[in-house]
């Protein structure tokens, strides 16, 4: 089974995104949190080659803004 | 998901068979958080290195003693921090808060990592060798992460 070692940068620079080892490869449209945050994935590569069972991906993300009342219904 | 599938899924450990992890996981100890602990105190002397099997920390740095404490980076599942105290025996170099209740983490001492080595060092050979791959990928998060303002 490839884990994936996923690196969420957020948009701006404002916000130090994260680090997270995902069971599935993440999609662009996808949603993350971040800390109390959400986040829409943009873009996706692979940063460095796969090694063993681990594969190296770079996401780009940016803020979710909720609409107000409903709820965080988010992965990770 | 059972410890040992959480440990094979920690890049850290990549390459070691299920019987040199499980001597990992006995040495290991599970330690429980909530939203807002300080797990560690930059500048005080660290002897642990911890596995996140579950929630979020978040890694915080104090440039100066005048400074705020500023945000560098979210970890969240099968990520390691504090494993430089496996390595040296400097002092923590960030601040580690919990950022989500219900936050699990496994702890091994230097202690006991390095008397585990000393009994296989092929150990000792594949996590430090596996080490300097996940610091590099921190450091190109760091380096992606300053760029981000221009995208």
């Amino acid at each position: 089974m490839i884990t994936y070692k996923v690196s969420y940068v957020v948009i701006g620079g404002e916000h130090p995104g994260a680090i997270v080892n995902e069971l599935a490869r993440p999609e662009v449209g996808g949603q993350v949190k971040i800390g109390k945050s959400t986040f829409e994935i943009v873009e996706i590569y692979e940063v460095m080659p796969m090694r063993g069972d681990f594969a190296f991906l770079h996401a780009t993300v940016r803020p979710v803004k909720l609409p107000v009342g409903k709820p965080d219904a988010t992965v990770s | 998901m059972p410890q040992l599938d959480l440990w094979k899924a920690v890049g850290l450990f990549g390459g070691l068979t299920d019987e040199q992890l499980q001597r990992l996981v006995d040495i290991s100890r599970e330690e429980h958080f909530r939203d807002e602990d300080v797990i560690v105190e930059q500048g005080t002397e660290g002897e642990k290195m911890y596995l996140i099997c579950e929630g979020q920390v978040e890694i915080l740095i104090r440039r100066t003693p005048r400074e705020t404490a500023r945000s560098e980076v979210y970890l969240g599942r099968g990520q390691v921090f504090g494993e430089m105290a496996l390595l040296d025996l400097g002092k923590r170099s960030a601040t580690v808060r919990c950022c989500q209740d219900g936050t699990i983490l496994y702890s091994v001492s230097r202690e006991d990592f390095n008397q585990l080595c000393s009994n296989d060092t092929a150990i000792g050979y594949v996590v430090i060798r596996n080490l300097a791959t996940d610091l590099s990928f921190k450091l190109r998060h760091r380096n992606l992460d300053l760029g981000s303002g221009d995208v």
